[in-house]
């Protein structure tokens, strides 16, 4: 079979985009195995040291099981309230439900730190600093856009007839909305529920600014980590969230096919 | 008449300046198939959503048997309908569609289960119960949407252009299908169409709306042969018109002259010599002569063979054009443009319009 140079240039070029996003990812990989008690490369040999030493650090898993319980917190609440305001948008016209996902996604545009100053003075007022329910609130709110989007696309093809069928059937709006209209948004509540939660367990900025010692997320473990003391437990922590990327990821494909 | 199962007094709707609806007066009687139509714009489809009640009226009432349901929201209606895009729910199988209204009114899940097995038996779709929609074809899917609307029992069947998104085949074996159905069941149907065809089909009585006002209400055939405007006259089927004037003559037969041509006009209608009336003509009741044998000398301009019949369009001089159906097997005369034929017509023929 013939290659034309046209399919050689964009598949070579299509090799080095990736290589471009997963190279430094995969860097943290053999630091991980590292036999060094600083971050480098393995000297004589590979060492389980670093993930042993994860999994008996009573901080270490501290910070992640704060960070998971945190995130499912703000998934969950994320989740019902873009929902709601999602299809409460679907509900109204389309001109209003456009003007109002301009103004629900104002959180993503803003830039983190300008957020999380806001946050920050804020939060001082209502004594929210430093407890885990400023973390969620602060965490729900950043979540939310990425909850609404993906409802509201899964709305985008959604007959507007459909409210109008069931309340001519007998349902009243609030069994119009439960038994039909999110059954149908249920896909992208899925999905807004995995975003917001990747986007809780990720955050770093927001934490930093309204927490001290008493809220510690795994993030923060990871930033001070690299500040205070060259631990090579960073790395094992890295190249385990990697693996369980994958995994989720060979999951979900697995799945769909 | 008896009590009227549905009767909307005075409706008006307004969306800005525009008048959607324009005191609509309008009685139904129980078990009858009614059909609204019009144009787009002409208020039937607002007409339909606020008996619906998904929209309000701004002035006006609506009772059913006598009980005020102006403001009664859809749900406690008790009203089934069917959409033109079928609005099944998407999400459930069409047994938990067609049993939605029946899970809802909390019956029993025995009678649930009967009522749905009835309904999908009703509408030929017994072997689909556990097809999701999107696996059904668009009449499929619309047997079931109207297997869902009729589970409960309503008061009343409402259905907004059901057949519009079907092709033209299928469009008419379920027009016999819904007459059937309307038949067998007894149950009241309010049908929306833009479509004269399915109007003129399947309808009990037709209510012709143009700009949210009532043209001209009756049954098919009364609408047909006597439309009493021109807008009745040119949306329901075809019409020619005439302008004339009355000469003489005292009724029934009038003698009246247009364009220089003599012709007498039989019609219940009361005329005044002198007075200018408007005529509609039907193209079937023009007859096609060959030339001198009819009335009016005219060429023909365009022939549109319809299979069993064959359209003929021809013009007088002066320009005033004619449409001729005629049929097929007629082979006196085999109309090719530029003929020269004459045409003519019943003196009963005519409708005499009001002015508009």
């Amino acid at each position: 079979m013939q290659v034309s140079a046209f399919r050689i240039f964009f598949q070579t070029g299509a090799w080095l985009v990736i290589a471009f996003l997963v190279l430094p990812i995969l860097v943290v990989l053999p630091i991980s195995f590292t036999d060094t008690s600083y971050i480098g490369l393995p000297k004589e040999g590979l060492s389980l040291q670093h993930y042993a030493n994860y999994f008996s650090d009573p901080d270490w898993l501290g910070a992640t099981w704060t960070s998971v319980w945190v995130g499912l917190v703000v998934a969950t609440c994320a989740s019902a309230l873009g929902t709601a305001f999602a299809i409460g948008c679907w509900f109204l016209s389309d001109r209003a439900a456009m003007v109002a996902r301009w103004v629900l996604i104002t959180p993503i545009l803003v830039p983190p730190v300008v957020q999380s100053l806001g946050f920050y003075r804020f939060w001082v007022k209502l004594g929210l600093i430093d407890t885990h329910v400023g973390v969620i609130l602060a965490h729900t709110l950043l979540a939310l856009p990425y909850v609404s989007i993906s409802v509201f696309a899964a709305l985008t093809n959604l007959d507007r007839n459909l409210p109008r069928a069931a309340r001519s059937l007998g349902a009243s709006v609030m069994q119009t909305v439960w038994a039909v209209v999110v059954p149908a948004a249920r896909p992208g509540i899925a999905t807004g529920f995995i975003f917001a939660f990747i986007v809780s367990f990720d955050e770093i900025v927001g934490v930093l600014f309204i927490t001290v010692r008493n809220v510690q997320t795994l993030p923060k473990m990871i930033w001070e980590g690299i500040q205070d003391n060259i631990d090579p437990t960073i790395a094992a922590v890295a190249t385990l969230l990697i693996a369980l990327t994958l995994l989720a990821t060979a999951i979900g494909v697995l799945r769909r096919s | 008449m008896n009590t009227p199962i549905l009767s909307i007094k005075n409706a008006v709707k307004r969306y800005g300046t525009v008048n959607a609806l324009d005191g609509v007066n309008l009685d139904v009687a129980e078990g009858e198939f009614l059909t609204l139509l019009g144009p787009s714009g002409s208020g039937k489809t607002t007409l339909l959503s606020a008996i619906a009640g998904f929209i309000g009226l701004d002035e006006g009432t609506l009772a059913l048997r006598s009980n005020d349901i102006t403001g009664k929201p859809p749900e406690h209606r008790d009203f089934g309908m069917v959409f033109q895009g079928y609005a099944l729910f998407p999400t459930m199988t069409v047994r938990e569609n067609v049993g939605f209204p029946l899970k809802i009114r909390k019956r029993p899940a025995a009678e649930i289960k009967k009522r749905v097995d009835e309904a999908l038996e009703m509408v030929q779709m017994g072997a689909f119960a556990d097809r999701m929609p999107s696996q059904l074809s668009g009449g499929q899917q619309q047997r079931i949407a109207l297997a869902r609307a009729m589970s409960f029992d309503p008061q009343i069947l409402l259905l907004d252009e059901p057949l519009s998104a079907l092709d033209k085949k299928l469009r008419a074996d379920l027009q016999w299908e819904l007459k059937d159905l309307h038949q067998k069941l007894g149950v009241t149907f309010i049908y929306v169409t833009h479509d004269q065809d399915e109007a003129l089909s399947m309808s009990d009585r037709i209510i012709i709306l143009k700009d949210g006002a009532i043209q001209q209400e009756g049954g098919p055939n009364t609408l047909y042969d006597r439309p009493r405007n021109r807008f009745v006259a040119d949306f329901l089927g075809k019409s020619n018109f005439i302008e004339a004037t009355v000469t003489g003559g005292s009724g029934p037969t009038f003698h009246c002259e247009s364009q220089g041509t003599p012709f007498d006009l039989i019609t219940d209608e009361p005329c005044e010599q002198g007075q200018a009336i408007s005529l509609a003509l039907r193209p079937e009741r023009l007859r096609l002569g060959l030339p001198g044998a009819e009335l009016v000398p005219a060429t023909v301009k365009q022939v549109s063979y319809l299979g069993e019949r064959c359209q003929v369009l021809v013009v007088r001089e002066g320009g005033e054009e004619f449409l001729v159906s005629r049929p097929t097997w007629k082979t006196d005369i085999t109309p090719t443009p530029g003929l020269q034929v004459s045409i003519g017509w019943d003196a009963d023929a005519p409708v005499v319009l009001a002015p508009s």
